[in-house]
């Protein structure tokens, strides 16, 4: 195999040289930089919210609405798409299946567990995270390396304030939202699968064998988890494309960097609601 | 006379300027300069001077190395300076960036102007656009209300950026470069407006506006009766006169380029 003229042979046994190993370290410093960038940039954030709730409110809260418009009311076909694909390959089938094997009493159990703490949840976040997210960070960043930012500041007009407060906010509330969503259509359409499918129970028994494998706190519960994912996907976009200097060549590197985190986030996330599930 | 008779709207004591690394990271300074109502000053240098540096020290935009900057008595730069304070001097001072003046490009061009006035108020646009509509009009930018501000040409997007700015009725007025690579019309714009705001036009609340303009060329501010700095290989000068101004910037032929 003829050797690349430019790029330098790898030595053998070169993985794990010193060389490697600072890398490594300086990615490993440079990842709790960040993760204590963000945490600072979180409550930085949360502390704007709370002591200037009432402030500016007419210039804030139309952008808070704008954010919803297009973090859940724009992602309402998409998501109910979702939904009914959802319900016809999971719902749908295990409910048909689980008839048939005649364990359909534990059909609600399965669909709480899986289907509204796990799979509703992580569906809504990441949806809103790609579909949206990945363009929030261009846009953010791209306004961050034209200056923008410096710009409002110099205008007496707090970013925090303006921009990151509404798009947390945003986030939050239409994660939300589009997870209730996603669940009622993904119930609905798996319901009517399984039902064509020769299930026996009516939609009222159906739902009501749901209803009744439901923990007191599911709900609650599902909230606030679907409530952190959207916090999260919104601090870390804004904290990506805003909180540090970029020129325009760094933004493609900070959408990658914030679908990581992301991504990341909300399974770790994920996994610490699955200790206090298990804890009910 | 100027300078007795008016109230000091902006003074800087033993400021250091930290230019950034790109431009060579030296520090201008020290600055120690007083600039009153009703005064329109030039500073001059070259590129890479520290000019736009120096503009956003004295905004509060980048710490100075070290010294103080007061805006109408408001710490903006030393001790004594925080957030409410610097909120304050940035809702009493105008800075228009170099360039296309730095719009928001997610927003039109009528809300890029509205939105300070809106922000700090708490009001809506219409309020708003009822209230400056005086002032969009002496700038001549009624029909571009609608438009996008990555449609505008440069000339066009410094006078809204301009307007922006002034819709918060400032009494201090930053300038990066603003007569650079203007066509002859805007140009004549300019000077005008230059000369009635230090003035005090009815349209700006009737009160001398004090200006402070960066330059890479001095001589499109001949006839404004101006006053001169200075900013040279980290040095800072109140120069006396145009003509040692000319002379300080190659634009008499005595020095050359580069």
């Amino acid at each position: 195999m003829a050797s690349d003229p430019i790029l330098p042979a790898r030595e053998p046994g070169a993985a794990g040289s010193p060389g490697e190993d600072a890398g490594l370290l300086q990615e490993l410093l440079e990842g709790w930089r960040n993760l204590t960038g963000l945490g600072a940039f979180t409550l930085i954030t949360l502390a704007t919210a709370r002591l200037r709730f009432r402030e500016n409110s007419r210039v804030v809260t139309p952008r808070i609405f704008g954010e919803i418009h297009r973090c859940g009311v724009r992602l309402l076909p998409l998501v109910g798409f979702l939904g009914v694909v959802l319900g016809l390959v999971f719902v749908g089938q295990t409910a048909s299946l689980m008839e048939q094997i005649g364990a359909g009493n534990f059909t609600g159990t399965l669909m709480v567990t899986v289907f509204l703490r796990e799979m509703v949840p992580m569906t809504a976040a990441l949806v809103v995270l790609a579909r949206v997210g990945t363009a929030a960070v261009i846009d953010l960043g791209t306004a961050r390396a034209l200056g923008e930012v410096e710009a409002l500041e110099a205008l007496g007009i707090d970013p925090i304030h303006y921009l990151v407060v509404p798009r947390v906010a945003g986030f939050a509330i239409s994660v939300v939202s589009l997870s209730l969503y996603l669940l009622v259509v993904g119930l609905a359409s798996g319901y009517a699968f399984a039902y064509a499918r020769g299930l026996k129970a009516s939609p009222i028994e159906f739902l009501t064998q749901v209803a009744g494998a439901l923990h007191g706190l599911d709900f609650p519960l599902s909230a606030l988890k679907t409530g952190i994912f959207g916090t999260l996907i919104g601090l870390v976009i804004c904290y990506q494309g805003l909180a540090r200097p970029l020129s325009l060549a760094d933004v493609g590197a900070a959408t990658t960097r914030t679908v990581a985190v992301c991504g990341v986030g909300c399974l770790l996330i994920d996994a610490a609601f699955i200790a206090v599930y298990l804890l009910l | 006379m100027r300078e007795t008779d008016s109230a000091v709207v902006l003074e800087t004591r033993g400021l250091e300027v930290a230019t950034p690394a790109g431009v060579g990271g030296l520090r201008l300074g020290p600055v120690d300069w007083r600039v009153s109502s009703g005064e329109l000053w030039v500073v001059a240098g070259p590129h890479g001077a520290g000019k736009t540096a120096l503009l956003e020290t004295l905004a509060g935009l980048i710490p100075a190395a070290s010294g103080s900057v007061r805006v109408f008595g408001h710490p903006v730069q030393g001790s004594g300076d925080d957030e409410t304070t610097l909120r304050e001097a940035r809702r009493r001072m105008g800075l228009v960036f170099d360039g296309n003046g730095r719009l928001l490009s997610a927003l039109s061009v009528g809300e890029n102007i509205l939105l300070p006035w809106c922000y700090h108020r708490n009001a809506g646009p219409a309020e708003a656009l009822t209230e400056l509509e005086p002032l969009i009009r002496h700038l001549q930018l009624g029909s571009l209300l609608a438009r996008n501000p990555a449609s505008l040409g440069r000339s066009w997007s410094r006078r809204v950026a301009l307007a922006r700015c002034l819709a918060l009725g400032p009494g201090l007025l930053l300038l990066d470069n603003p007569l650079a690579g203007l066509d002859a019309v805007h140009l004549r714009w300019w000077r005008g407006f230059l000369a009635e705001a230090r003035a005090g036009h009815p349209i700006l609340g009737g009160r001398p506006l004090a200006i402070v303009a960066t330059t890479d060329a001095a001589r499109p501010y001949l006839g404004l009766d101006p006053r001169f700095a200075l900013a040279d290989g980290g040095r800072w000068r109140i120069l006396p006169g145009i003509d040692s101004v000319l002379s300080a910037t190659g634009e008499d032929g005595t020095r050359n380029s580069g």
